[in-house]
């Protein structure tokens, strides 16, 4: 028997991965914190709402669809205001702005679409629980084999995509040194636009597996967006490998530790879960600023053997 | 008596406007002149309210002799009893005005000053993020933590405007606020022509050449968080004070952190007049909105608010991408003139020369 806290740790953890992923990605190429990230995770929740509750099909063939939404509006925040305005010289605090912008423009259109699941088709569309359109799986929720496995493909096959393919060294290349990446004659925009779209598209397909056991509303999206920042800062924002073990420790780390200290200190202290991230983010800036992917291993070692 | 309907109007957009100018201009102070991005604006702004919250009621209670009663299970009763007493002690009604909002201003610095010092010597986009995360961290806080501002019930504070009895307290309330607002007009403003203002534009262009000439980068950026918010926080702080409540999920990112960056980037960053006249457009334009959205609500299928959101997130892209100056953009700095300096020279000089006549006739 798994205690179901360790189930939501697993659960949690496994799919912010996906989610710091992207982020981090976004931040390598464009060198911009995508402030709207946490919506893009939004998009599934409401693709799976719409597949199980108004196509009634089984929400895991909703996460192709899943992919492509997140990824179309990724690409639409990068070709419709991150590409014009980074070609008009501006600088990344006008960049940050902008996805902030982007973020407020996305949450209307999903507070519009819930607004629309709920009139036209009587659909609870807030603070609704996907939960039983799960499927189970050894008496467990199907999610807690099905979350770390899409975690695991996800990791493989972007690693592969990164060391093995024409594709991913360009894209290497390009956050390596995007001017003389293009003097070679790599198309340093389809790099950022691809960059945008898997970003996208990955916050989709966790979104989406999210909503089976995560209560959904347009806003959760956002709630989650420092956890996702912690995720990659801890990752140290510049390394994909830093922001697959940034997120599964913070996702890790924030369920047991508001568990533990429930149980430490008593259970008032739960609903201050969102405090969590932000003190990992802190703690992480102080001790280690550039993160888990700048830890120089063989160095610690030896400082603790001595 | 009572207003008419729109006076009542005109008299709650231009309390509006004071707030939002106050917060707006500090957010200039920030972003436009020392290019800091605080993107956490919320987090003095529901700092100086929540001192509202928490502080004067109290302290009114202490000083009346309620004895140990518990401010927020029995707020309402507390409440009443502390506003019949201001309505006939105008200096105890100054008094906690006062104290409130310096208690306010004291605590909106030692958060900013708090919220950025992680981050003090990462990249600015560090310091952003952090501050994003800070800024919600407070309401969580103020949400869950009742004996703060009453958790999810909220609390009412006294009025510190009992004295004028009737329709005429909104009024007085409003002017207050105006004047506040004019006063942080002309500090702000003052600042930012002074030699420390020169100086943050010069750390805001050019980090590394500032840096070269000897300036703090990292004690000034500090130092101007620290003025910024506690500037932002006497904003939330008045307007609690005027909304006569404080409730901790009013203080969202929205309200408090996006439509001040709206209202700069649209006025003009680096230009208080500027950012004077987006804060009138946007708060205008905003409760107009507000005041149709029951008109245009048949024909939609969907709540108006949310039209409202869609609407400033494309307006902020679109000044971005086509009028990234804003109305009125930056203006070169004001420097008293040659023939001024030159006056002042002469003056000096002859000063000099007059005390050094006298040193030796003596």
């Amino acid at each position: 028997m798994i205690e179901p806290i360790y189930r939501d740790a697993v659960i949690f953890a496994s799919l912010l991965t996906l989610l710091s992923t992207g982020l981090s990605l976004t931040y390598m190429t464009t060198k911009v914190p995508n402030f709207a990230h946490g919506s893009f995770a939004t998009v599934g929740f409401y693709v799976c709402l719409t597949a199980s509750r108004l196509w009634v099909v089984n929400p895991y063939l909703s996460l192709p669809l899943g992919f492509v939404t997140g990824a179309i509006i990724g690409l639409i925040l990068y070709a419709s205001t991150i590409r014009p305005l980074m070609r008009r010289g501006a600088n990344f605090v006008v960049l940050m702005i902008a996805t902030l912008a982007f973020d407020l423009v996305i949450l209307g259109v999903f507070n519009i679409y819930a607004d629309y699941l709920a009139r036209a088709h009587g659909i609870t569309s807030r603070y609704f629980l996907l939960r039983s359109f799960d499927f189970r799986f050894a008496d467990q929720p199907g999610l807690f084999l099905a979350a770390p496995v899409v975690m695991i493909t996800e990791i493989i096959l972007l690693h592969l995509a990164l060391t093995r393919t024409r594709f991913g060294v360009a894209m290497r290349a390009t956050v390596e040194n995007p001017s003389l990446a293009s003097v070679v004659g790599i198309n340093v925009d389809l790099v950022y636009a691809s960059s945008w779209l898997l970003a996208g598209g990955l916050a989709g397909v966790s979104g989406v597996l999210m909503s089976l056991w995560f209560m959904g509303n347009p806003d959760v999206g956002g709630s989650m967006l420092a956890s996702i920042f912690a995720a990659s800062v801890v990752g140290g924002l510049l390394s994909i490998y830093g922001a697959f073990l940034g997120g599964f420790l913070v996702g890790l780390v924030e369920v047991l530790g508001t568990s533990y200290l429930s149980g430490l200190i008593g259970a008032w202290i739960i609903p201050y879960r969102p405090l969590m991230p932000l003190m990992i983010m802190i703690i992480t800036l102080f001790t280690m600023p550039e993160g888990l992917a700048a830890v120089d291993l063989a160095r610690a070692l030896r400082r603790l053997r001595t | 008596m009572a207003l008419p309907g729109e006076l009542t109007f005109v008299i709650d957009l231009l309390a509006l406007y004071g707030v939002y100018l106050i917060v707006s201009l500090s957010l200039n102070l920030e972003f436009g002149f020392a290019g800091i991005p605080n993107f956490g604006k919320v987090l003095p702004v529901a700092a100086g309210a929540f001192a509202v919250g928490f502080l004067p009621g109290r302290l009114a209670a202490w000083m009346i002799g309620l004895g140990d009663v518990d401010y927020v299970k029995d707020n309402s009763p507390i409440v009443a009893r502390v506003n019949e007493v201001l309505q006939n002690s105008i200096p105890m009604a100054l008094f906690l005005l006062v104290v409130t909002l310096v208690a306010a201003a004291a605590l909106g610095a030692l958060l900013g000053f708090a919220a950025s010092y992680p981050t003090r010597r990462l990249r600015e986009d560090y310091l952003a993020m952090t501050l994003l995360a800070m800024g919600e961290a407070l309401r969580v806080v103020g949400y869950n933590y009742a004996p703060l501002v009453g958790g999810t019930l909220g609390v009412q504070v006294p009025d510190p405007f009992a004295y004028v009895t009737g329709p005429l307290r909104f009024t007085v309330a409003t002017l207050a606020i105006l004047a506040l607002s004019i006063i942080v007009f002309f500090y702000l403003e003052s600042t930012v022509r002074s030699p420390l203002g020169r100086t943050l534009r010069a750390l805001r262009d050019n980090e590394v050449a500032a840096s070269s000439l000897g300036k703090d980068i990292v004690g000034l950026r500090l130092k101007v968080l620290l003025v910024g918010s506690a500037v932002a926080a006497i904003g939330g702080a008045i307007y609690a004070f005027y909304t006569g409540g404080v409730i901790a999920i009013t203080y969202n990112r929205v309200d408090w952190t996006f439509l001040p960056w709206i209202i700069v980037m649209l006025g003009g960053a680096a230009n208080n007049r500027g950012v004077s006249l987006g804060a009138l457009v946007f708060v205008t334009v905003r409760k107009f909105i507000i005041f149709y959205k029951g008109g245009l609500a048949p024909y939609l299928p969907f709540d108006v608010v949310w039209l409202d959101m869609l609407l400033m997130g494309t307006v902020l892209i679109l000044i971005l991408l086509y009028k990234p100056e804003g109305i009125i953009p930056e203006q070169p700095i004001h420097t008293i003139g040659l023939a001024r300096i030159e006056e002042v020279a002469e003056k000096r000089q002859r000063l000099k020369l007059d005390h050094g006549e006298n040193s030796k006739q003596t």
